[in-house]
């Protein structure tokens, strides 16, 4: 292959893929030791699926609190650049410490820099479709801000569904919205390579009998997550079938997870917190509420997770240990959950309001085919193969390249942030050796 | 005296706003002297509040401000930024916590805290009214650091910050390098061994001319604070000019008439007082263990390297920035705790991962041929009476992975796993899939009902309500018992003890924030790193040393830092040394000076952290701390307390 000439040429020192908290981390410590860093988010905001969640494990932190500021701090550190909306369409290895990169992005018709957040073209806007960064919840309008603490907190417009009919265009105060965009490609040369492109969450329609899709107050983890969020769409939490808050919730961990049947053998590693940890939130939301846990086994392994663990037991969180046969709805709304009680011996049936499945993590497969002349190998579960995990975890089958965060396997937070902070420790000894 | 103060309170995202009508607080403090803007808003630390700050700062041009949000450990630091992006020197800015000492606090009074809310605010314009701009004081930062404990995070660490161009110290307690993970033989994930991956990075340790190593060394006196450490190492000799042959090597040893329990193999061996852990230990130079050596002289007549004459050694070490890697210890069982000590045939974990490195085609302790083996969960972790509630993570998988090796390297073996619920996370998950299809049983019980191991007869018995058969009473037959233990904090705490580290709730050292700085402790300066922080694998201790690594070479690197100014003043007028400061300053940032013929206290503003111990030991009031002053602190009471 060959790159084409007429590109733009933009020279870096890192090309960081992926802006979510670990790919942050890692832009945040090289740009401190003074490398100049391209940094990659092909959403319209960076700060990942942190910035969406609503408070943290263990210590329930607000999420927003934690990661603002470090979106912050990344948007405006002079050796970071962030193009949003933007993806890598080809790597090249062209020597030691020689990467080419073209990166493609996507116009968001809408000039960052004049947006003041206004919201008007919002207001403007007749086009209603599912909002997104809502997981589904609610609606949006074409012309958009991503959420309200996004960074850049400035309008998007969706062409996909955009009817292009100008109301945005009048509406705008500053003028900063522009049908003539068109996508750019950049031919970006650089060092070296940090690899940090998350993860997917389990589709839940894969699991049929678990009624995702077909009754509506069954809803992901993720979906409660933004029900409980700080910027949430209801204002509380609310079941979506009938808008009736729910007081008996219950929780099916494992979904998607440790199931070969759905072609993913391994342990999500973030499940049985994240869902204690809505259940400590939902108590608190709906003191009234009964929660439910349906676990195989309850993986608290980290800093304090145990005693978050013990603590929601001793809040009354119910934590019944049996696998989910099936889930059926009701006329009202409710839902029967099937499920072996393991304890008990016997297969059991039980009605909630509303069931909430805890998804697991999947990798987010596309980066390996971005490398063109070398292999980004894979390990058996498709995340970024590890070359060297007990001494260096960061290296990947590409000398220069480097992964960070959930690009390689399941981890939670804090483990991600050490993740970033290993890949930048790395990439800064790669770099180092190039200038001796 | 500020005439033009913006003041903004935080909503925090329902946080704050849920219990503090925010509004309210806003309306009350509008009409504050000085104050000429006041505001509300979502989340005062999100990037577009940021920048409406920097413009109303410009705009305004405001000379003081307030914002009133969460702790000031989260966030003072980030709106000090955002003042000094706007122009204003970052000491005009005063932080108001109305989460943590307000909205949190008093979630059941939505009134109470609204009014507790306006009078901490009142209480920051007071104070900001009054501030000065200030200047940080610049200290020199020496390029060098000092890694406590060559285990594999120490190791780690200490090679990346050499290759990032700093010096490095690497003292390590032992007179071998390795830590845990040498004697831990097999690893999970990969083919390597603990010693090869010992080996290996030693020999990186060893090609980097920046990193020197020291064995046998511990800190035993620190003094200085960040940019410039000054510990004294202390240097335990090894009595061994160079190496011996292989040959009068073991001559020393086997003339060696002291027989103790070989702490490397977890004491189900034994060694002599001259000794290597194995013959390829790291350094690869023996040590004479002085503790146990009688001085009998045999062995010297044997060895001509061995040299009695070495003695103790000292050195200053003056170092930027000190990483700890101080790691683990494995959790020792009680006398009698699932019969350990009692019952000839209860191993720990470690010593059954010894006793297997040992065994070659038959599995056999203690002269008996081991065929059925029972390993109890979560001995010294998750306790239920006990200290230690954490969960210990690795051991999970770890036991799981060995008693597949046990498996397939023996013959008829049978695993009987009395577990309290497995936790493979993550792709460990595949171990405990094999297992199972390796036909390895598994029993539960839940925390409070453990099952009991027994001695009847000649034979040691397990017992257990297995929940996963409806609470069936299942006994085994165990020819060995291996109590799965749990990682526990080092018992030797000394030089955390030294360093003034805090510990947590789990008695690990304690991160600043465990996703905002988790390798930062509240001693500027000073990083963790691997299982000192808390229980982690080998790569989970891997990342933190790197990370670790990345914070403590990005303080040292540039030759410079930048310290807080508000550190505290001598009045020289008032001040008639009597040394009461002296003795109250937690971080010795006093000296006695003579001035105009009289003693005084002067302050090292590099070292004072600006904590106000001294304040009020001060005789003659000659003291202040620079940016709250008692005129601070007393404007900041009148407006708290408005009606006395």
């Amino acid at each position: 292959m060959s790159i084409q000439k007429q590109m733009k040429t933009l020279e870096y020192d890192v090309l960081v893929v992926g802006a979510g908290i670990a790919g942050g981390e890692s832009a945040l410590n090289l740009a401190d030791l003074g490398y100049k860093v391209l940094l990659l988010e092909k959403e319209l905001s960076i700060g990942g699926k942190m910035i969406l969640l609503s408070k943290v494990f263990p210590t329930l932190d607000c999420a927003a609190c934690i990661t603002t500021p470090k979106v912050s701090e990344i948007a405006r550190h002079p050796n970071i650049t962030i193009f949003t909306g933007a993806e890598p369409q080809k790597i090249l290895k062209k020597g030691s410490h020689r990467f080419e990169a073209v990166v493609l992005q996507k116009p968001r018709y809408v000039h960052v820099a004049d947006c003041t957040g206004c919201q008007l073209c919002e207001e403007a806007c007749p086009v209603s479709v599912t909002d997104e960064y809502q997981y589904g919840l609610v609606g949006r309008k074409a012309a958009y801000i991503p959420f309200s603490i996004a960074s850049p907190r400035a309008a998007a417009i969706d062409i996909d569904n955009c009817t292009l009919c100008g109301a945005c265009e009048r509406a705008c105060p500053t003028k900063c919205i522009d049908f003539t965009q068109t996508p750019e490609e950049f031919l970006v040369k650089i060092k070296s390579v940090v690899i940090a492109t998350g993860f997917e969450l389990f589709d839940p329609l894969k699991i049929p009998r678990y009624g995702y899709g077909k009754y509506k107050n069954v809803i992901t983890s993720m979906q409660m997550e933004r029900e409980l969020a700080p910027t949430r769409p209801f204002n509380t939490v609310l079941r979506p079938g009938d808008g009736k808050m729910p007081d008996n919730i219950a929780y099916v961990l494992c979904t998607g997870s440790r199931d070969k049947s759905v072609g993913n053998p391994i342990c999500s590693q973030i499940c049985c917190m994240y869902s204690i940890k809505q259940a400590q939130l939902l108590m608190g939301a709906l003191p009234m509420a009964d929660i439910t846990i349906y676990y195989l086994h309850i993986r608290a392994f980290g800093k304090g997770f145990n005693e978050f663990y013990v603590q929601a037991q001793d809040m009354g969180v119910e934590f019944i240990k049996g696998k989910v046969g099936k889930i059926t709805g009701k006329e009202n709304g409710n839902l029967v959950v099937r499920y072996e009680d393991i304890k008990a011996g016997t297969v059991k049936e039980a009605e909630h309001d509303m069931v909430v499945l805890s998804v697991g993590v999947l990798p987010n497969q596309g980066i390996s085919g971005v490398f063109e002349n070398e292999e980004l190998q894979l390990d058996p579960f498709h995340f970024v193969n590890q070359v060297d995990l007990m001494a260096s975890p960061a290296k990947t089958s590409i000398e220069g390249v480097f992964v960070a965060g959930t690009a390689s396997g399941p981890m939670d937070i804090p483990d991600s942030i050490l993740s970033g902070g290993a890949a930048s420790a790395e990439t800064t000894s790669y770099l180092r050796k190039e200038s001796l | 005296m500020k005439k033009k103060i913006g003041v903004y309170i935080c909503h925090c995202g329902g946080n704050i706003s849920d219990y503090v009508d925010v509004e309210k607080v806003r309306q009350a403090v509008e009409g504050d002297e000085g104050v000429i803007l006041s505001k509300t808003t979502m989340f005062a630390c999100a990037d577009s509040n940021q920048k409406e700050m920097v413009d109303d700062i410009k705009d305004r041009e405001l000379d003081g401000v307030v914002v009133a949000s969460c702790s000031p450990k989260l966030h003072l630091l980030t709106f000090r930024a955002v003042v000094e992006r706007a122009g204003l020197n970052k000491y005009n800015y005063v932080h108001a916590n109305i989460r943590e000492q307000v909205s949190w606090a008093h979630s059941d009074n939505k009134m109470g805290a609204t009014e507790k809310a306006i009078q901490i605010v009142k209480a920051a314009i007071a104070k900001v009214r009054n501030t000065e701009s200030l200047e940080p004081v610049i200290v020199e930062a020496t390029n060098a650091v000092a890694v406590i404990g060559a285990g594999i995070a120490g190791m780690r660490a200490a090679i990346e910050l050499a290759e990032a161009g700093s010096q490095v110290y690497l003292i390590e307690r032992e007179f071998f390098v390795g830590g845990r993970v040498a004697q831990w033989d097999d690893l999970c994930l990969t083919e390597e061994t603990g010693k090869e991956l010992i080996t290996r990075l030693y020999d990186q340790v060893m090609s980097q001319k920046k990193i020197t190593l020291f064995t046998g060394a511990e800190v035993i006196e620190n003094s200085g604070s960040v940019g410039n450490f000054n510990l004294k190492v202390k240097i335990t000799p090894r009595h061994f000019k160079l190496r011996c042959t292989e040959e009068t090597l073991q001559q020393a040893i086997d003339v060696c008439p002291v027989e103790v329990p070989d702490e490397f193999n977890f004491n189900i061996t034994t060694r002599k007082a001259i000794y290597h852990n194995y013959p390829s230990e790291y350094p690869q130079l023996p040590a004479i263990d002085m503790k146990n050596c009688t001085r009998c002289g045999e062995c010297e007549k044997v060895c001509p390297n061995i040299d009695f004459s070495q003695k103790t050694e000292y050195l200053n070490l003056k170092v930027g920035s000190i990483l700890l890697a101080t790691g683990f210890d494995p959790y020792e069982p009680k006398k009698g705790e699932f019969g350990y000590g009692e019952i000839d045939n209860v191993v720990t974990f470690p010593q059954f991962k010894r006793i297997v490195h040992y065994c070659d085609d038959k599995l056999v302790y203690k002269g008996k041929e081991i065929k059925n083996i029972a390993y109890i969960y979560c001995v010294g972790s998750r306790q239920v009476d006990g200290e230690n509630k954490y969960c210990s993570r690795y051991c999970c998988t770890a036991i799981i992975h060995t008693a597949i090796t046990v498996k397939k390297k023996y013959k008829g073996i049978h695993n009987y796993h009395f577990n309290r619920g497995i936790r493979t996370y993550g792709k460990a998950e595949v171990w405990y899939d094999e297992s199972s299809r390796l036909g390895d049983i598994y029993l539960q019980s839940f925390e409070y009902d453990p099952p009991v191991v027994e001695k009847s007869g000649t034979q040691t018995i397990v017992r257990i309500k297995d929940m996963l058969t409806i609470d069936k009473e299942i006994e085994v037959v165990a020819d060995l018992v291996v109590l799965v233990t749990g990682m526990v904090p080092r018992q030797d705490n000394s030089i955390g003890n030294l360093l003034k580290v805090p510990r947590g709730r789990d008695n690990f050292f304690n991160e600043i924030h465990m996703k905002l700085r988790p390798v930062e402790t509240v001693i500027d300066g000073i990083t963790i790193a691997g299982a000192s922080q808390g229980p982690k694998n080998i790569m989970e201790s891997i990342n933190s040393g790197l990370a670790a690594a990345t914070k403590s070479f990005s303080l040292v690197n540039s030759g410079e830092l930048a310290l807080e100014p508000t550190v505290a003043k001598v009045n020289l007028e008032a001040c008639e040394w009597c040394g009461k400061c002296d003795e109250a300053c937690p971080y010795n940032a006093f000296e006695k000076v003579e001035t105009g013929g009289k003693f005084i206290a002067k302050v090292n503003s590099a070292v004072c952290k600006g904590c106000g111990m001294c304040l009020p030991v001060c005789p003659t009031n000659a003291l202040d701390l620079i940016g709250l002053t008692d005129e601070d602190v007393e404007s900041m009471i009148d407006a708290l307390i408005p009606n006395i």
